[in-house]
């Protein structure tokens, strides 16, 4: 998994390519990445999830931990650009109703703007 | 008014209902005419070979017209095939009458010949004419008519017996007087008049039945090869035929042996006069047999049923075979031969052609011509042997002889008991037959033919599309889980393209749904999905963030909080029972949308947690969850049967909630199950006594080897049927004083409620597919079926039960059923 994060307008996204696993950390983990974010105090994280080809439990913990992080500071954390696959899975989970997913990259930032 | 004043007259010997007052006297008519007619001719036959041939050749002519007959059968299974029964009769009774004058005619001629032909004729005669009214008889009456009325009309028989040989007897003007035959040809001619009414009366009143039987007969002529051959194996190839063809055989063995033991101790102990003795005794046997058919055969059958009916005559004749046994003397003789000939023209006709009765038609009447005609005659044949070896032994003392005779008979007898006890229980299965099943529980048809979770979830499913995408996909993952997103379940759901569908599901549905197939292939096969699932919703962190939301959405006023709400309630469902979201779903299950409350008890029935129980069986109490609550606690399965029966027998719950518990513990279905609702049952509650009935009824259904305590039940039938009598008294009350429809209405559900209730009971301690088929029949069925079904029962049922429900099942007048529940009511019999 590799993670590059970039900014626009006051917003961070992090776009994340390969797979999210367990089997699979790197030295630094999404959420680590969110929170050095947050310390350095950034309160809009937006997650590319473009070419993310596998995301496991382990995965969405990340993700969850790191909505926890943002939201507890009163920031927002939102998705971009999901497969279908994963979008089942939140929407079965029920994560739909907690974060924020976009089809695009672009509605997700005009969605920070409304905020 | 005439018919009344009648009807009136006999009713008091016989149980006839006005309706059948004109047959019975009919049939009473014609056979009194056959045995007049005959009994004219006997004596003529009996003269004409003594006088002019004597004894000695008696023994060939019983053997030529025993061959004959053979022919007889044969020639009369062709015809009867080809003609209508109507048209067969009348040609045989024509053929007879002109007999009498052709014979009249040639014993002019004094032809040597002449009184064996004669004699061959006159048995012909009889056995062709007595064997056509009783397939009249089988025509026309169901088994129960057959009850009420064969000792009617057989009575009927004795007397014509009786008059015949009294107008024989003084009309003749010398030994052997042909012109009497004018007398015979008088009577066939009145008979000819009775059939056709007879048959005038089927077409009018059953116009239905005789045009069944018609094409029956139609039938009939086309699918067999009829003859004596087809006769005898119709009687081979079947199991109950053979048992009454057996039965026939040794009855008419044993009374052979009766008749020569009864002429063997007359001639060695009366001096004198026979002649006059003979007449004396057959005119008191006349008498006696009179009054035994119209006095004793039809209550015999209604008291005691037809296997005692059928066992009557060998076992009373069994007792005279061992007085006359040990004593040998005239008493015994008279007492043997009294019995036998008295029940033989009675109650063991009666019997003997009951047994017919159920047998289907095609195979009937080529039987009881094979077996009335044919066996009848060939088995006095055996007799006849029988008694050539016992005599072969040279014994002189006729005391000895007739001993020995004794033994045998004894032993004949015997055999024939076994046989009658197969054949009357034969005879219940041939009736059982008669009776279809209309129509199976419809709960358990609905649980066999239909998986109601899949229709539900396929419904919801494309309900959800319109509501909201996340509750959409949950449902997807529903239908993927259990393998059930089918390709055509796909198609189905993409005919109808959701309103809110988000991108990620758009693709799914387009023409081109490979999306979905790949995805939804690739989760039915490795199980992926629902892993991912399952380990994302145990992730500490993922039930920190849910219950935070749920609690937020549980404490939503707004409106469109709705689908959210149902949303969480259906995810929930997906959870495992030990996470304490799960523990939420009670505070959906009070939401006020009934969508979520819904949801709530699916997700319920999904986990399965002891803790929702009380919850779930409280949502038992509201119509609108009613229906899911049950499904929910339905899928706990045995384990709530404990905690469902305190609810069930808790006098301070609603009695709706009571009710709809009854259901869940048939559901379950085990014996536990069933000892609860019975106890609850034999407290006499009665509110909720239809359900518990029901449910009992359900259990046994489907679980045949679940017990049942027989008191209890029979305690509770007794009750039932007691609370029936009150209310048909009531509702006739009801009706008669012009009382408001409604009212009556009321009344007679609550009767048919009643009525199904005992069946119900019948069915929980006897075999339960006769008690419904016997139950289904008389609801719905055909005069006949009813008759039938009411048949079944009284073979089926104990007496005292029998006795206080045939008179509700009966087809009886309004009025006499009144009486009869007016009188049981005060004098129940005890069961």
């Amino acid at each position: 998994m590799e993670i590059h994060a970039r900014e626009k307008d006051n917003i961070v996204i992090f776009d994340i390519e390969g797979e999210i696993r367990r089997s699979d950390v790197t030295d630094v983990t999404l959420h680590q990445l969110v929170k050095d974010q947050l310390d350095v105090g950034k309160r809009n994280i937006l997650l590319n999830f473009n070419d993310v080809e596998f995301i496991d439990s382990f995965g969405v913990g990340e993700i969850l931990a790191s909505y926890i992080s943002t939201h507890n500071l009163g920031g927002k954390l939102k998705i971009a650009k999901i497969s279908k696959k994963l979008y089942l899975v939140f929407q079965v989970t029920m994560l739909t109703k907690v974060l924020e997913i976009f089809d695009e990259e672009e509605l997700a930032l005009d969605s920070f703007m409304g905020d | 008014m005439a018919i009344n004043g009648i009807h009136r007259i006999f009713s008091r010997f016989v149980k006839i209902k006005p309706s059948e007052l004109k047959i019975s006297i009919l049939l009473f008519f014609y056979l009194f005419l056959v045995i007049a007619a005959y009994n004219v001719v006997k004596p003529i036959r009996n003269a004409s070979l003594l006088e002019e041939l004597g004894y000695e050749l008696l023994p060939l002519v019983y053997l030529l017209t025993a061959v004959i007959i053979g022919f007889v059968v044969a020639l009369h299974s062709r015809i009867q095939v080809k003609f209508s029964r109507y048209t067969l009769i009348t040609v045989s009774i024509l053929f007879f009458l002109i007999s009498c004058f052709v014979f009249r005619i040639f014993s002019g001629l004094g032809w040597k010949g002449l009184p064996v032909i004669f004699w061959v004729w006159a048995n012909i005669f009889i056995i062709v004419l007595n064997t056509q009214f009783w397939i009249t008889v089988n025509d026309i009456l169901n088994p129960r008519e057959f009850k009420r009325l064969s000792g009617f009309f057989i009575s009927g028989g004795i007397l014509g017996g009786f008059m015949g040989g009294v107008l024989a007897g003084l009309l003749a003007k010398e030994n052997v007087d042909y012109n009497l035959l004018f007398l015979s040809a008088g009577l066939l001619t009145l008979c000819a008049l009775f059939v056709y009414l007879i048959f005038r009366w089927q077409k009018r009143e059953h116009p239905v039945e005789a045009k069944a039987k018609k094409s029956e007969e139609d039938k009939g002529e086309t699918t067999s090869k009829p003859g004596f051959r087809d006769s005898f194996n119709t009687v081979k190839k079947n199991k109950y035929l053979r048992l009454i063809a057996a039965i026939v055989v040794l009855t008419l063995v044993v009374s052979t042996l009766i008749d020569f033991q009864w002429n063997t101790v007359v001639k060695e102990t009366i001096e004198g006069d026979l002649t006059s003795f003979f007449g004396y005794f057959n005119a008191g046997l006349m008498v006696f047999a009179f009054l035994l058919s119209i006095l004793m055969t039809s209550n015999l059958f209604k008291r005691y049923g037809v296997r005692i009916s059928l066992l009557l005559y060998p076992l009373v004749l069994m007792l005279c075979f061992s007085g006359i046994g040990i004593f040998a003397s005239l008493i015994a003789a008279i007492i043997i031969k009294g019995s036998d000939k008295s029940l033989a023209y009675t109650i063991n006709r009666s019997a003997r052609e009951l047994l017919f009765i159920p047998v289907s038609p095609e195979l009937k009447y080529k039987a009881i011509v094979f077996i009335d005609m044919f066996v009848d005659r060939f088995s006095k044949g055996i007799g006849a042997v029988l008694l050539l070896v016992i005599l072969s032994f040279g014994i002189k003392d006729y005391k000895e002889l007739v001993r020995i005779v004794s033994l045998v008979s004894v032993v004949l007898i015997f055999g024939w008991i076994v046989l009658t006890l197969r054949a009357s229980r034969e005879y219940v299965n041939s009736v059982k037959q008669k009776l279809s099943r209309k129509w199976e529980r419809a709960d358990q048809v609905v649980e066999e033919e239909l998986d109601l979770d899949y229709t539900k979830l396929i419904f919801d499913t494309l309900e959800s599309k319109d509501r909201s995408p996340d509750l959409y996909a949950m449902y997807l993952f529903d239908l993927m889980k259990h393998g059930k997103l089918t390709p055509e379940i796909k198609q189905l759901l993409s005919d109808k393209p959701e309103k809110t569908a988000p991108p990620s599901f758009e693709a799914f549905f387009e023409t081109d749904s490979t999306a979905l197939i790949r995805m939804s292939d690739e989760y039915n096969n490795e199980n992926v999905l629902n892993k991912e699932i399952k380990d994302i919703m145990s992730l500490d962190i993922y039930e920190d963030v849910m219950m935070k939301y749920i609690e937020k959405i549980l404490s939503e006023k707004r409106n469109d909080a709705e689908t959210d709400k149902m949303e969480v309630a259906k995810g929930i469902g997906f959870l495992s029972a030990d996470s304490p979201m799960v523990n939420k779903l009670e505070e959906f299950l009070m939401d006020d949308s009934l969508e979520v409350r819904k949801l709530a008890i699916e997700s319920m029935s999904k986990i399965r947690k002891r803790e929702h129980v009380p919850a779930l069986i409280q949502s038992l109490g509201d119509s609108w969850t009613q229906s899911d609550a049950t499904m929910a606690l339905e899928k706990y399965g045995a384990k709530i049967t404990g905690i469902l029966a305190d609810y069930l027998g808790d006098p301070e719950e609603k009695v709706e909630l009571r009710k709809a518990v009854a259901p869940i513990l048939a559901h379950i279905g085990n014996q536990e199950a069933a000892d609860f609702i019975l106890s609850e049952m034999a407290k006499d509650k009665g509110e909720i006594d239809s359900e518990l009935i029901d449910a009992l009824d359900r259990i046994r259904s489907g679980a045949p080897e679940i017990e049942f305590s027989f008191e209890t039940i029979k305690k509770k039938i007794r009750q039932e049927i007691m609370s029936y009598y009150e209310l048909f008294v009531r509702f006739v009350d009801a009706e008669s004083k012009g009382k408001e429809a409604e009212i009556s209405g009321i009344m007679s559900h609550e009767l048919k409620v009643s009525m199904m209730n005992i069946f119900k009971l019948l069915g929980l301690i006897y075999p339960h597919e006769d008690i419904v088929k016997a139950f289904q029949n008389i609801q719905t069925g055909t005069k006949d079926s009813v008759a039938y079904a009411v048949e079944l029962l009284d073979n089926t049922l104990e007496k005292e039960i029998r006795e206080a429900i045939l008179p509700i099942v009966e087809d009886l007048s309004q009025e006499d059923r009144v009486k009869a529940c007016v009188g049981l009511r005060k004098d129940f019999p005890e069961f």
